[in-house]
């Protein structure tokens, strides 16, 4: 499927990659018709992606354009790839109008968009590639642009940058070796694999595993996720709503989902099934329990950006059809509303200039439209039905449900699932708090609803959630989902969220009826007082972050999350440390062995050459005492 | 026994065009950075020197005309290590001269058995390996290509070279070791697996070690030197498993380290010269000062440490496949080798380019800042276009 521009045939799958590409770079030469050119840039990539969206619904691309260093570049657009491309471009767009607003007048702004336009031909990239090893120089580019975009900080974020390239560039070297592995033993890295490779050989074991750990650490898992919340601090919220929000989540879990069921099956080995649950659940667990002490608004959002991966990579790696599919759709869902939660929030701080929970308040009747986005995330994220991230977890807990079948491990899997989705809810519910109910600070009283262009990628993601929820299985699953795995699902399993939408709008309109009648709407308003003394409001605020505060100081927790905060649990530090550590021994041991042998040789050398001066003192009888000593010699060798 | 023995292949001609260019460069940047008045005559003469000899050495068929032009490099290394005169500049140009010297006697023994067993100087016709030959010629060998234990040389030479020059000797002379080796050990069968598993795991071992050490060092001068000991043993790893990926991998690993490590030691010299200090933790905030180094300076970095838009990407990835295809085990330790490229990279970079900017700053050179530019846009589009190297030495494509 080609389309002709200026009298050049030219392949649409070049276009979603070389579109953003050109837009972003002659955006970032021409500064003054920036925003034309990465409109173009945008819109044209997404009318392209719809396309190959549409074709690949049909039909198959796979294409072999050259052969370069031995291996093939591949194009290969099944129905997964089509839709994790139109999800690229979709959420690229949205983000590029919420910067327009939000990003303006920023420092290095012009910096930000080239990013953002590299960052997304990249991501276009990899999907588009069939050969892993073509997957792997996209992935590349990645890194360079996530440096350059964290870079672009609203305080000093180089740290940030720095934690990021090191943990994202460490597993690019274990994926590499995977692939390498993998084309090493198996002849190529072209893939669909038909048969799959059963990882039952201990070196494709391997190979899975170290392309695994680069699928999760691109998505955020444990125990690679730890540069997500250091950046939250410190890039602006678009950054944090496009990359680990969204995009990484699309990329590794893509990647996840393409290793694991179209090049290897992992379907057949309990033991990397295991392993793959085992840190989806920790992940959940984990994540979720640092987001509830969180006191700082994007830190909290970026730990439930980590808590949610392991949803996706339970339910990938429980190999239940439904469950994959549910993993998958978690996936959307995630991206969906955490770009939402993100957006939101970023619409608060580029109002009221702060994230501390403990500064926010009240705003509900100030941006009203914003709490409505935030809440409808915050519900999805929470589980709440009949939002989409409800539907996505409830496929993952039949999932593992069903799994019952094969272990008797699953039930801590469910309980860590469910556990976790609870939890989420409980720091939402402080969240919302936080930021939209309770008492207003007094500086914020002239706040005012968001600008347009901020509040309606918002507004779209939020109504997305909704739509994605009530009619999941008519829109999502039967276009993007199910079309995109290579198995049969049954029809059993799914919620139908129909007759339960009914009744929770009948309940809230009865809600509202009551509180309409009754006196809801004229509260008796009075003074704060405590033994007859008034108050004054600023400090009697009950703020939310303190919510849960009792959580850790309970005696085991208290310790854990001290731990937590400390850097105990970051593989950062541990990479840092085992690598200074090696360097320190091989310094100090194998440096200074070598050290001793050259002083040792040195020695030797002046020793010897002591000896032989010592011969030649230039005084007469000592040579002739040579001369008499070796003329005994050479007549005793004659005589013998 | 010895003539004008020269003779044009696909590799030779790459590392001379690539020795050349890094001496042009290298002299561009002289110009404008080299101010002494005294004994100038004597450094362009060096420099030539250098160039020409790594340029004799990948062109010439002749062992003793090899090792001629081997000790001219020698030679001209002790002089511009030396440059400066002052105390720790000879004491460098001293160590530098010592091993390399003692190491090429060593390896002149090896090649007189070589010529007795053979009857011939010429490496083409060379069938008969002595194993003692062999011992003895790797011994020179790896010395001059700054392989563990034979590598103390270099970081006092590196701290001792005048930076105009530092690109040559990072980019010529420490891989005319390398060319010998490929230009005696890998063509043909001579020699039992055991050797070439001995020098892989050497080159894995130099190259992590020396990764570990080039993260813990603060000076910026001894941090490139450990690091381009730690990116020769890759080099060396390439052409010890063999295979046509681990070759190809090995040629363009000498290509991109050699660009990357040129322009990094020039973007270093750029910046000790405006700042007036050597230590990593004293300079900071080097971005704003200047934007072009900074991403110059990322790119040359990215290229060391392997990420696609350069060229040091497919060097690796060629190297790690040898290695894997040679034996799985290789292929971790090259990969555990990359983790401490990335690691003490990234901190360099991030130190170096980042925070608060140092105290007074003199003006940047602009010719300077045109050199380092140039050697990353190089690296990057021979990243973006691998199929010109690759198929120039593959000999496909119409070359």
């Amino acid at each position: 499927m080609s389309v002709n521009i200026l009298g050049f045939e030219i392949e649409i799958y070049y276009l979603v990659v070389l579109l953003p590409l050109i837009g972003g770079l002659f955006g970032y030469l021409v500064n003054r018709l920036r925003t034309e050119f990465n409109f173009l840039g945008f819109v044209l990539t997404l009318f392209f992606a719809i396309k190959l969206f549409v074709i690949s619904r049909g039909e198959v691309i796979s294409q072999i354009t050259a052969t370069i260093f031995g291996f093939e570049s591949k194009i290969y657009i099944d129905s997964l790839a089509g839709f994790i491309l139109l999800f690229n471009a979709i959420f690229a767009f949205l983000v590029w109008v919420y910067s327009l607003k939000a990003m303006s007048k920023k420092p290095r702004e012009r910096a930000y968009y080239l990013y953002v336009a590299l960052t997304l031909a990249a991501a276009n990239g990899v999907v588009l590639s069939g050969n892993l090893i073509f997957l792997l120089i996209f992935w590349n580019v990645l890194v360079f642009s996530l440096y350059g975009i964290l870079l672009v900080g609203k305080k000093d974020s180089s740290f940030a940058a720095r934690k990021a390239v090191t943990i994202i560039g460490v597993s690019d070297f274990a994926m590499m070796l995977g692939i390498v592995i993998l084309f090493v033993k198996t002849g190529t890295a072209s893939f669909p694999f038909d048969p799959k490779i059963l990882p039952n050989n201990p070196w494709l074991m391997f190979s899975y595993i170290l392309i695994f750990i680069g699928a999760i650490a691109k998505a955020g898992a444990m125990p690679l996720h730890t540069w997500i919340p250091e950046s939250a601090k410190v890039v602006p919220a678009s950054t944090m709503a496009f990359i680990p929000a969204s995009l990484d989540k699309l990329l590794g879990i893509y990647l996840l989902v393409r290793v694991s069921y179209f090049i290897f099956d992992i379907s057949g080995s309990m033991p990397l099934r295991i392993i793959l649950m085992t840190i989806g659940a920790i992940t959940i667990i984990a994540a979720v329990m640092m987001a509830m002490v969180q006191k700082e608004a994007m830190r909290l959002l970026s730990f439930h950006a980590v808590s949610q991966v392991g949803y996706m990579v339970l339910g990938i790696g429980t190999g239940i059809p439904i469950a994959i599919a549910g993993g998958l759709f978690h996936m959307i869902n995630h991206a969906i509303y955490k770009s939402c939660l993100f957006l939101s929030a970023g619409s608060v701080e580029h109002r009221t200039k702060t994230t501390q929970l403990d500064n926010l308040g009240g705003l509900g009747t100030k941006m009203p439209v914003t709490m409505f986005t935030f809440i409808v995330a915050a519900f999805a994220i929470s589980g709440v039905p009949p939002f989409n991230g409800f539907y996505s977890k409830w496929m993952v807990y039949q999932g593992v449900v069903e799994l019952s079948r094969e272990t008797n491990l699953w039930p801590i899997f469910l309980i860590a699932a469910m556990f976790g989705s609870v939890l989420t809810l409980a720091s939402f519910l402080k969240m919302i708090h936080s930021l939209f109910l309770g008492q207003r600070p007094k500086a914020l009283n002239k706040v005012g609803e968001a600008r347009f262009e901020m509040v309606v990628p918002s507004l779209i993601l939020a109504l997305a959630c909704i739509v994605f929820g009530v009619f999941a299985k008519a829109i999502p699953l039967k276009h993007f989902i199910i079309p995109a795995l290579p198995f049969k699902i049954g029809e059993i399993g799914f919620w139908t969220p129909g007759l339960a939408t009914v009744l929770i709008i009948v309940g809230v309109i009865i809600g509202l009826i009551i509180f309409l009648l009754g006196t809801a709407t004229k509260p008796r308003r009075s003074k704060i007082f405590v033994g007859g003394e008034l108050l004054e409001e600023e400090s009697a605020r009950m703020t939310g972050p303190n919510f849960y505060s009792s959580v850790n100081t309970l005696g085991m927790l208290k310790k854990t999350y001290d731990f937590g905060e400390g850097g105990a649990f970051d593989f950062y530090n541990y990479l840092l440390g085992i690598t200074r550590g090696l360097a320190v021994l091989f310094r100090d041991v194998i440096n200074s062995l070598i050290v001793a042998a050259y002083k040792y040789i040195g020695k030797l050398t002046t020793g010897l050459s002591r000896l032989t001066s010592a011969l030649h003192t230039g005084e007469l009888y000592n040579y002739v005492g040579w001369i008499f000593l070796g003329g005994i010699i050479i007549l005793i060798l004659l005589v013998l | 026994m010895i003539g004008l023995d020269f003779f044009l292949d696909r590799f030779g001609v790459l590392l001379s065009v690539l020795f050349v260019f890094i001496g042009l460069m290298s002299f561009i940047y002289s110009l404008v950075t080299i101010k002494q008045k005294g004994h100038r005559l004597e450094y362009y003469l060096m420099l030539l020197l250098i160039v020409g000899s790594g340029v004799g050495v990948a062109l010439s068929y002749n062992l003793l005309l090899i090792f001629i032009f081997w000790e001219i490099s020698t030679f001209a290394i002790w002089r511009t290590v030396g440059f400066y005169r002052k105390e720790k500049d000879i004491y460098a140009a001293n160590i530098t001269f010592f091993i390399n010297f003692a190491a090429a006697a060593v390896m002149l023994i090896g090649l007189v058995i070589l010529y007795l067993d053979n009857g011939t100087f010429n490496f083409f016709e060379i069938k008969i390996y002595n194993d003692l030959a062999s011992v003895l010629i790797l011994i020179g060998i790896l010395a001059k290509s700054v392989t563990i234990p034979l590598h103390i040389w270099l970081v006092p030479a590196y701290k001792s070279v005048p930076s105009a020059i530092g690109g040559c000797l990072a980019g010529i002379a420490e891989n005319i070791g390398v060319i010998l080796f490929f230009r005696l050990f890998t063509m043909g069968n001579y020699f039992a697996p055991e050797f070439f598993n001995v020098i892989a795991w050497l080159a894995i071992a130099t190259s992590i070690i020396a990764g570990g050490a080039a993260l813990l060092s603060n000076d910026l001068r001894e941090l490139l030197a450990f690091s381009t000991i730690s990116q020769v043993g890759f080099i060396l790893l390439g052409f010890a498993v063999g295979g046509t990926y681990g070759m190809m991998g090995g040629v363009l690993y000498i290509l991109a380290h050699a660009l990357a490590k040129s322009g990094l030691f020039y973007g270093v010299g750029l910046i000790e010269d405006v700042t007036g200090k050597s230590d990593l933790n004293a300079i900071h905030g080097m971005l704003k000062i200047s934007p072009v180094l900074g991403v110059s300076m990322a790119l040359l970095a990215g290229s060391l440490v392997g990420f696609f838009p350069m060229i040091g990407f497919f060097a690796k990835l060629g190297v790690i496949i040898g290695a894997v295809e040679s034996a799985g085990y290789f292929g971790i330790g090259a990969i555990i080798a990359a983790v401490f490229t990335i690691v003490y990279v990234v901190r360099f970079y991030n130190k170096l380019f980042f925070g608060e900017k140092t105290g007074k700053i003199k003006g940047i050179s602009y010719t300077g800042l045109t050199v380092v530019f140039v050697f990353a846009l190089v690296s990057l589009l021979l990243g973006i276009f691998i199929y010109f190297p690759v198929n120039y030495l593959t000999g496909n494509g119409g070359f």
